[in-house]
């Protein structure tokens, strides 16, 4: 069984080698237009680049002027590598990157906690009060389909282009997620932890906290995880547009863009797709399995 | 096992705890052509083990989750030793069909629950649910939690958690339906002895007449269409009953024949009815 799942994860991977060599090959032997669509050796050197690290993958990577600007961005297409590897050109630690990833965090996890103490407050509202769901639930399941920059132009002009306009743009997009799904989580709690609880004297407060509570356990995970997720997209989205003094990741897509780098374009995807599938992964999805494991759903 | 037949008696003392009376309650559904409970009348002596059975539809579970205090009646009362039934009561415990145990806590903590409710200190509970395991023969699984039990084991931790809190009456409410036939009868056995060593009045809610007559010393035949009071039998056969035993398993044959005609005679004329009219269901 374990070797089974070994011999598959290593027939992958060995696929995804022979694409990637396939990919590079390809664009040595044909030379296409490097600016339309990077190599995979572009996508790296570009990330490494933002990691502090200058690569000779190809060469020149930037052409300054006798002023200092970077004039041209190009590449040669050689084949083999020149002589030389890496050279460390300043701290990994400090790079533009691992500065871009941390401020990025910071403002999602600012912009998550804010949409989940919202979202879960009026998700448990709606589940309890009939009346405001009728109020608000048709409102948010519309809101829910907004794309999230779509907030960006009123964030724009009602907070101005701040870190407060970006928190707004990153809580927008998640927190309406968050409250109808909490909502419909709820609602698929089976009625006999209630009963049960009423039976064996939980009341008041107590009824929530040690009934209702854990039996929305399941819910709430999956509230979490995928109002995470809305979160992430909505920051990104929101970095992409709103130009600030401190550059998150999205940002660094942007400039990608202005400076016609495809490479560091999709290499900047390529880490967002990373730090979303890591959070996944390592935090939201075990979280959400071992709350249903406990419960007996799957697992 | 043929000796347990012989001296115990069939009511076991059990003081003045424990009597239900059911005064006319009634229920009809908005909008419903046919009341749901037709006057329903029912006094339960205090330690008798009364099992209603009946088609589903009769109102049988709605009935009991009155005597819960989960549900209320549209007329009539439902009294415990003379003090109307208006909530939830320590004095009643249930155990239900889909075992409805928490399962974000272990077995102990599940089964110490009400004591917690009920403010009882940590060292008291834990005795408590250490002595109710020992009765239902779990004392070996009080770590786990409950998607690590079979079915059978977790009614017997939902039974568990009724008898800490020493109620005067035990509700179930088809406790065994979702289980195998073996494990079914194996806990036919333990719920006889349980019952004769507690000695508390038993209401349990069947739709296996076979069941019924196994564990009852009354059994309260309900007919839907509106839900109602039929039959009241009563079984003179003393607990805990081998049911093997020639002389159990013919009487049991017996009231079990009786029952069957009862319930299959009302269906037919019931389904009949209802070609006719075509506007309800058994």
């Amino acid at each position: 069984m374990k070797s089974e799942k070994l011999k598959r994860g290593l027939l992958v991977a060995l696929v995804w080698v022979l694409i990637v060599a396939f990919w590079e090959g390809s664009y040595r032997i044909i030379e296409w237009k490097a600016y339309v669509f990077p190599a995979p050796s572009h996508i790296l050197d570009s990330l490494l680049n933002l990691f502090g690290m200058k690569t000779w993958f190809g060469d020149p990577v930037w052409l300054v002027d006798a002023a200092g600007h970077s004039q041209a961005f190009q590449r040669d297409p050689q084949w083999p590598l020149h002589g030389q590897d890496l050279q460390v050109t300043g701290s990994i630690w400090n790079s533009q990157l691992l500065e871009a990833v941390g401020i990025s965090l910071f403002r999602l996890l600012i912009g998550f906690s804010i949409s989940l103490v919202l979202g879960l407050f009026i998700g448990l509202a709606m589940f309890r009060f009939k009346f405001i769901d009728a109020l608000l639930g048709p409102v948010f399941l519309g809101l829910q389909t907004l794309p999230s920059v779509c907030w960006v132009p009123l964030a724009v002009l009602a907070l101005g282009i701040n870190e407060t306009g970006i928190l707004f743009v990153t809580v927008m997009g998640s927190f309406f997620s968050i409250a109808i799904t909490l909502r419909d989580g709820l609602r698929l709690t089976p009625t006999i932890y209630r009963s049960a609880g009423l039976v064996f004297g939980a009341h008041g407060i107590k009824f929530y906290t040690q009934v209702m509570l854990p039996a929305g356990l399941p819910a709430l995970a999956s509230s979490l995880r995928s109002g995470f997720s809305f979160a992430w997209r909505s920051l990104m989205g929101g970095e992409l547009i709103f130009v600030l003094k401190q550059e998150g990741v999205g940002h660094l897509l942007a400039v990608g863009r202005e400076f016609g780098d495809v490479g560091q374009v999709v290499g900047v995807m390529f880490i967002m797709v990373l730090i979303g599938m890591a959070a996944d992964r390592f935090i939201f999805a075990p979280l959400e399995k071992k709350v249903q494991s406990r419960f007996g759903l799957g697992g | 096992m043929s000796s347990n037949l012989s001296s115990k008696p069939n009511h076991p003392s059990s003081g003045t705890r424990g009597k239900v009376e059911i005064q006319g309650v009634s229920r009809h559904y908005p909008g419903a052509e046919k009341p749901a409970m037709l006057d329903v009348n029912l006094t339960i002596e205090p330690g008798e083990f009364v099992v209603i059975v009946g088609p589903s539809g009769c109102g049988k579970s709605t009935l009991l989750s009155m005597v819960a205090g989960l549900a209320k009646p549209d007329k009539g009362q439902v009294f415990l030793d003379g003090k109307l039934i208006k909530s939830p009561g320590p004095d009643r415990a249930m155990v239900f069909q889909e075992h409805g145990l928490f399962p974000w806590l272990t077995v102990t903590q599940n089964v110490e629950f009400g004591l917690k409710m009920a403010g009882v200190p940590p060292d008291q509970r834990r005795e408590a649910s250490r002595k109710a395991l020992d009765l239902v023969h779990l004392s070996e699984h009080t770590e786990k939690f409950i998607h690590q039990l079979s079915g059978g084991m977790k009614q017997r931790v939902a039974i568990a958690r009724c008898l800490v809190m020493d109620p005067a009456v035990l509700l179930m409410d088809e406790p065994f339906a979702a289980l195998d036939a073996q494990t079914r009868t194996m806990l036919h056995e333990q719920m006889q002895e349980l019952y004769v060593e507690m000695k508390k009045t038993v209401i349990f809610v069947t739709h296996s007449v076979a069941e019924a007559v196994r564990l009852a010393d009354r059994i309260i035949v309900m007919h839907a269409n509106p839900g109602r009071v039929r039959r009241d039998f009563r079984l003179n056969l003393p607990h805990p009953r081998d049911f093997d035993a020639s002389d159990v398993a013919y009487y049991m044959k017996t009231v079990r024949k009786e029952i069957d005609d009862e319930v299959n005679a009302h269906a037919g004329a019931s389904r009949r009815v209802s070609e006719g009219v075509g506007s309800y269901e058994i």
